[in-house]
């Protein structure tokens, strides 16, 4: 995007693939999927869209994030037995859970970077995964929280049932389109651009007189709270909700799916990382058991070959004509030793 | 009097825990200490190493059944010893592919290398699960080394003292190759800086390729040892690496006594805190490396690394 040149709200591609998603439920058993799994893949979507502002546009490599979507998970079902059983409360609740949770953790980690900020999240994040497996009374331990309903989401006059995966998968398309609208506006707003500076150079943007620490901070309590609200949209999807999702693993798979999607060089990137990871699990998973094994050396043929993913691999197709630039992935910091 | 009696079992099971935790974190000091880089595959090499161990002392090896039935006669001390011996060296190989994969992440974003074993490490553990299953194993302990014995009215378990020996072993170990060979003083100068090296006629990659693979053997042989107490299971090696990492973040990147004095600390603070409330305990070290790291950003005895660019 040429700076001072309008951003505009959306994009052709991004209604283009709105409207794709659209679509999904009307084919997706025809080929041989099924509904549920449209939702999941659309909840993951919107996690790893939240995921991304902390890794792509803030270069900030949180390896924590499940924690968030744990804490959301979590909030939604006890919102809902303890507070009210509305749709609109047990969200709120999780994005504003997640979100303190978030503001908790940055207020440790936000003068740090890269490699400790990475080892900050793990810690973090196992306290949380931790903490939601010994609290049995509250979370249910390891038996998980179990019974929370679909709640019916209640607009004043009409009332939409989502006990069906279809309703469901169109509520949480409206959330995803509500989230990739917000989360484009902000990476495009003076926030998003200062966020950008510091990822390329923090140094030079505290020496230009932003407060570094209050940006990093705010980019990660963002993220955590979108992250809660995914969360809050499986623990309903599920019906439960499990401290698994808050494990090392599951907030490494989020990271799987954001770098192999492209994120670090795209907008969409984690969005179609979120298609491709759960397309492998269920169609690498129906060949053979190990479909992790196979992802996991797609991942790191990625990692070691292109870094920019899926999109990365798209884009270098397109401009190859063009032009022989690709993006820059990795900026390349001062060497101050 | 009373009271520290009554904590002595815990801070004693604190100690060797401590111990073995610092086992575990000191292969993957080594190789983010020397050559920079996060191998979070360490504690799926550690699996490996149980499991392989695993393999030579309960055999149910892919052999003729007459070898096989000659290596079951042999008495069970012969083979734990020969799995402590021979474990690491299979794992070995291992991190030689590892660390061809990583060469290319060199001298780019230490994220990528994190990346890349994160990627590795769930290869490497859907792999075991490929193998050996979901279920869990227990590697079987020599007699002399099992059981347990009675001092001040208290029953102690004798195979955590000789897993707390054989950590003071393996430490001892490295702490003479890295401080006291021309080995060791050749790739810390090439942690220091390594062009000088280089200019000097040492080949870099070879002593990298060296480091990496003992890192890999110590991480296997922690894998060994600590499997008798820990059992063995596929997402062992995710238990860990997490301890591992939480160690030497604490310790301070690249000091041997900040890994060993760290894995003392966290042993201790899980140790006294099970002794109060045994449910939480482990959660005690992940509040002391955040208050650690708090109040001290580089940890104990930490010094400046090129992992805070």
């Amino acid at each position: 995007m040429a700076p001072g040149r309008l951003v505009p709200t959306f994009t052709p591609a991004m209604l283009v693939s709105w409207l794709l998603f659209a679509t999904v439920p009307m084919w997706i058993e025809r080929v041989g999927l099924y509904q549920y799994l449209g939702v999941e893949i659309l909840i993951f979507a919107i996690y790893a869209l939240a995921y991304n502002l902390v890794l792509g546009h803030a270069g900030l490599p949180s390896f924590g994030h499940g924690a968030f979507f744990g804490i959301g998970a979590y909030a939604f079902g006890l919102a809902q037995f303890n507070l009210a059983a509305s749709l609109w409360v047990g969200l709120a609740v999780a994005v504003l859970a997640a979100g303190l949770g978030g503001t908790l953790v940055a207020l440790f980690i936000s003068h740090r970077r890269g490699i400790y900020y990475a080892l900050m999240t793990i810690a973090f994040g196992q306290v949380f995964w931790f903490i939601a497996i010994k609290a049995h009374s509250i979370t249910g331990g390891e038996d998980g929280l179990l019974k929370i309903e679909r709640l019916p989401v209640a607009l004043g006059i009409v009332t939409f049932d989502l006990r069906d995966n279809t309703a469901l998968y169109y509520f949480v398309l409206a959330v995803f389109v509500g989230v990739s609208l917000l989360l484009w506006r902000l990476v495009h707003s003076p926030f998003g651009r200062i966020v950008k500076a510091i990822k390329q150079n923090e140094t030079r943007a505290r020496f230009v007189g932003y407060d570094v620490w209050r940006y990093k901070a705010a980019v990660l309590i963002i993220s955590a709270a979108l992250s809660g609200l995914a969360g809050g949209l499986f623990s309903m999807a599920q019906t439960s909700a499990f401290p698994d999702v808050m494990s090392l693993h599951y907030s490494g798979y989020v990271v799987m799916m954001t770098l192999v999607g492209g994120g670090l060089v795209s907008f969409w990137g984690p969005v179609v990382g979120a298609v491709a990871f759960f397309l492998a699990r269920d169609m690498i998973g129906a060949l053979t058991t190990g479909w992790m094994l196979w992802f996991g050396l797609f991942f790191v043929a990625l990692v070691l070959f292109k870094p920019e993913g899926i999109a990365g691999i798209f884009a270098g197709l397109a401009t190859r004509k063009h032009k022989t630039t690709s993006a820059p992935v990795s900026n390349p910091q001062p060497q101050e030793r | 009097m009373g009271t520290l009696l009554n904590l002595l079992p815990h801070l004693v099971n604190g100690i060797t825990l401590g111990l073995l935790f610092a086992l575990i974190a000191l292969g993957f000091m080594l190789i983010l200490g020397l050559m920079e880089q996060i191998n979070l595959a360490h504690g799926s090499l550690f699996a490996l190493g149980a499991y392989f161990a695993y393999a030579i002392c309960a055999p149910r090896l892919p052999l003729p059944p007459d070898v096989l039935g000659m290596w079951a006669a042999v008495p069970l001390g012969w083979r734990f010893a020969a799995a402590v011996v021979l474990a690491p060296i299979l794992v070995a190989p291992f991190g030689l592919v590892l660390e061809r994969l990583m060469r290319r992440t060199y001298g780019r974003d230490p994220l990528y290398g994190l990346l890349l074993t994160f990627g590795v490490a769930m290869v490497l553990e859907e792999l075991i699960r490929m193998v050996w299953g979901t279920r869990d194993y227990i590697l079987p302990v020599p007699r002399e080394m099992s059981g347990g014995f009675i001092m001040l009215d208290l029953i102690w378990s004798t195979y955590r003292f000789w897993a707390a020996a054989l950590a003071i072993v393996a430490m001892a170990g490295v702490w003479a190759i890295v401080e006291r060979t021309r080995f060791g003083a050749m790739v810390k100068a090439g942690a220091h800086d390594s062009e000088i090296v280089q200019a000097l006629g040492i080949d870099l990659t070879r002593l990298r390729v060296w480091v990496f693979v003992l890192g890999t053997m110590l991480a296997a042989f922690a894998g060994v040892v600590l499997a008798p107490l820990w059992g063995i299971r596929p997402h062992m090696g995710v238990d860990a690496v997490v301890p591992a990492f939480l160690i030497i973040v604490l310790g301070g990147v690249g000091s041997f006594w900040g890994a060993a004095i760290g894995g003392l600390l966290v042993g201790m603070v899980v140790g006294l805190s099970g002794a109060y409330a045994s449910e939480w305990s482990m959660l005690s070290m992940y509040l002391l490396l955040i208050a650690v790291v708090t109040l001290r950003a580089r940890g104990l005895f930490g010094k400046k690394s090129v992992l805070e660019v």
